[in-house]
């Protein structure tokens, strides 16, 4: 029985993890009154964190394939395999954000809230292009110092990004929600 | 030339179209519990911890079941010893881990002023039995993606984190608020 050794092994990881996930609780509610104020805005929430999520770990892992495969490494990053994925995670960023408006909207319409459109498809669009750039740009930076230290990068990215995603997504949400609220 | 941006594109958007829509569906059980939730803010913080947890915690025992599997060492059967011991573990874990996250945030709420009528005993035993709920199902889950991928000549690496955590997101909330009925806590 390696009981022993898999509690060990995975325990301290997933309660770090489970703390950066009080932090992005916490803006949660903190946005109390705009999500009073914002019908919709609730909704897109989970959506949005799940795109993030599924869009940047999806990144980390192949670059790190590229990174076993000789494509890239510490020398030789910034090149048009590494620009094609970043390309790439931003035009889907861009077009799951608009889903997530739309379908946001419709279904609050089903069930009788009406949202503002346009205030929810400017939220998630923001909010999903600034998280996206983001997190993009801090896994090129994990994966680069993976490489200078010998370190495999598909050990760090998942759960550094398991940890910071959750925290820049919601951050992103507070921040964009309050733009949009001012602006329109 | 290996990776294009329009191949990246294309293979990713079907899933995670699905994804997504079944996401809109737990917020859509948020939008019509908000009024409870803004009245219980220590909830609020709770909601993305645990659904993190779960997921997490599936997907870690996801990941062990397709090595185990694709090694040879796990047989695609629910008798077999090695799933029981995976099984119980994830439940330890989940329930060592959302103990302690219990406990910090009914501190981080109290630091925040953020006063509730509920007490550290009651806000433990909800969010505790939120989470073995939560793990069990999650557990189960994991088990039956990975056997049935691993059946139909799919990698499992690539098919139980998604359907893991995004089922575990909708679950997460439902028990939450299972639980809540149960307790008489919110609206």
């Amino acid at each position: 029985m390696y009981a022993k050794e898999m509690v060990k092994q995975s325990l301290p990881l997933i309660i770090f993890c489970g703390l950066g996930a009080i932090v992005a609780g916490s803006t949660l509610s903190v946005m109390s009154d705009l999500i009073r104020e914002i019908p919709g805005l609730i909704v897109i929430i989970p959506a949005i964190i799940a795109m993030r999520g599924n869009i940047s770990t999806a990144f980390g892992s192949r670059l790190g394939s590229a990174y076993h495969l000789g494509i890239i490494d510490a020398d030789n990053l910034w090149n048009e395999e590494l620009i094609q994925n970043i390309i790439g995670s931003l035009v889907l960023s861009f077009l799951v954000s608009i889903i997530i408006g739309i379908l946001a909207y419709v279904t609050s319409l089903l069930l009788h809230v009406v949202p503002n459109p346009i205030k929810i498809i400017c939220i998630v669009l923001i909010a999903g292009i600034i998280s996206g750039l983001i997190l993009t740009l801090l896994t090129i930076g994990i994966v680069y110092l993976a490489f200078k230290r010998g370190y495999d990068p598909d050990n760090i990215t998942g759960p550094a990004l398991a940890t910071f995603g959750d925290i820049v997504t919601m951050i992103s949400i507070f921040g964009s929600a309050v733009l949009i609220e001012v602006l329109l | 030339m290996i990776y294009s941006w329009k191949k990246i594109v294309k293979f990713s958007l079907p899933l995670l179209t699905l994804t997504i829509m079944i996401e809109i569906f737990a917020g859509q059980i948020l939008q019509g519990k908000q009024e409870s939730l803004l009245l219980l803010p220590m909830f609020l913080i709770s909601i993305p911890v645990i659904n993190s947890v779960g997921g997490n915690i599936g997907s870690v025992l996801g990941a062990r079941i397709a090595s185990g599997l694709h090694v040879g060492y796990i047989s695609i059967n629910l008798k077999d010893k090695e799933i029981h011991d995976n099984f119980f573990i994830s439940l330890l874990i989940g329930f060592i881990t959302y103990l302690i996250l219990a406990i910090v945030i009914y501190f981080v709420a109290l630091l925040g002023n953020l006063t509730e009528d509920i007490a550290l005993i009651e806000f433990i035993a909800i969010f505790v039995l939120t989470g073995i709920l939560l793990i069990s199902t999650v557990a189960i889950v994991s088990v039956f993606t990975a056997f049935l991928s691993f059946k139909k000549g799919l990698d499992p690496d690539d098919m139980v984190a998604p359907i893991v955590t995004t089922f575990g997101d909708v679950m997460g909330i439902l028990f939450l608020f299972l639980l809540f009925g149960l307790f008489g806590v919110g609206i």
